[in-house]
């Protein structure tokens, strides 16, 4: 289990991570694509707490652990309704 | 305002809090808002978002290692996920004038709680088996915690960490874990909120992320090797000093 939520948690904020270093690089050089990339990496890094999320919801569901599972189920949704409403135009 | 300045910052913010066991927050919010004159509702966005970065980075190390109590975190989570969007949601309603009183008064809080820790050995206790208890307390200073990092983008592992070890019988280091652990996600729901606002500038953004990304990774490495009481008092000072300018210019009439 921690395993797959470690492995969630760095894949999330590598990508993240390095979209932002791309824009900062990408800026620097005064490229265009500057905001594009900016944009893709907070975006990234905006989604790997629901991804982490759902990876222990469904690893503690795995394991049996149901009241767990359904607290981070719970945690997971709120992100998701919010995150919902962030995005609505 | 160029790039590699901003990502000076956010390494500095990432270098120390790492150092100090604090999050990057309590620095890059009054850095941003007083020293380069970010509105401060976009400091604390692009603060919360680097927050993420940096717990999710450090957490990931911690879960790899099985430091972290994720059965805690999941149930504290749904107190501080609750108070993040409450706050968010009030931080766009209170006067910027009272939500830079509240974080100097956050602040001063934190350069309190690290001079207390210059003495204490707590850090070394070892992790042996243990009964989690006092559940109530854990879930309202959690959800206070989750508030107050909604308002004022920072960690709040200085409110939860007390509660975690003292009320909740947590050893230390299993406490310290699982409280990063959750600032990311508490985090991420602060942030959602702002971004709906239009608060969060991802070009702003991006170089504090790739900053406080990389000095709290040099602050992992530089740990061992540094003298931590000294650099408490001193980041006590810091803090100090840039809460005490953000009353200032409240006190003078600023923004």
């Amino acid at each position: 289990m921690n395993r797959a939520v470690s492995l969630a948690l760095w894949a999330g904020t590598l990508a993240g991570v390095g979209l932002c270093a791309a824009a900062t690089a990408a800026h620097a050089l005064g490229l265009a694509v500057a905001a594009r990339l900016a944009w893709l990496g907070v975006l990234a890094i905006l989604l790997t707490p629901p991804l982490r999320l759902a990876v222990t919801a469904g690893a503690f569901w795995r394991e049996g652990a149901r009241r767990y599972a359904a607290a981070a189920t719970a945690v997971l949704l709120a992100l998701v309704a919010a995150a919902l409403r962030a995005a609505r135009p | 305002m160029a790039a590699v300045v901003l990502a000076v910052v956010g390494a500095s913010a990432g270098l120390l809090g790492s150092l100090m066991g604090v999050g990057g927050g309590v620095i890059v919010v009054p850095a941003l808002s007083e020293l380069f004159g970010v509105p401060f509702r976009g400091a604390v966005a692009v603060s919360l978002v680097a927050i993420i970065a940096s717990s999710s980075a450090s957490s990931a190390a911690y879960v790899g290692r099985g430091a972290s109590d994720l059965k805690v975190g999941v149930v504290l989570e749904l107190a501080t996920v609750s108070g993040a969007i409450l706050g968010s949601s009030l931080a766009g309603l209170a006067p910027v004038r009272v939500l830079k009183l509240l974080f100097a008064a956050v602040a001063f809080y934190s350069a309190a709680s690290l001079w207390l820790r210059r003495h204490g050995t707590s850090e070394a206790q070892a992790v042996g088996a243990y009964a989690v208890r006092g559940w109530a307390p854990g879930l309202a200073v959690s959800a206070a915690a989750g508030a107050l990092s909604g308002l004022l983008g920072v960690g709040g592992g200085v409110f939860k960490m007390p509660v975690m070890t003292l009320a909740m019988g947590l050893p230390f280091k299993v406490a310290a874990a699982t409280s990063n652990f959750m600032i990311g996600v508490t985090a991420a729901a602060g942030a959602y909120v702002y971004w709906a606002r239009g608060d969060v500038n991802a070009e702003l953004a991006a170089p504090v992320v790739v900053g406080v990304f990389v000095g709290a990774r040099l602050g992992t490495t530089l740990l061992p090797k540094l003298p931590a009481k000294g650099l408490q008092l001193a980041f006590a000072g810091v803090l100090v000093l840039l809460a005490g300018r953000m009353v200032f210019t409240v006190l003078a009439g600023g923004p």
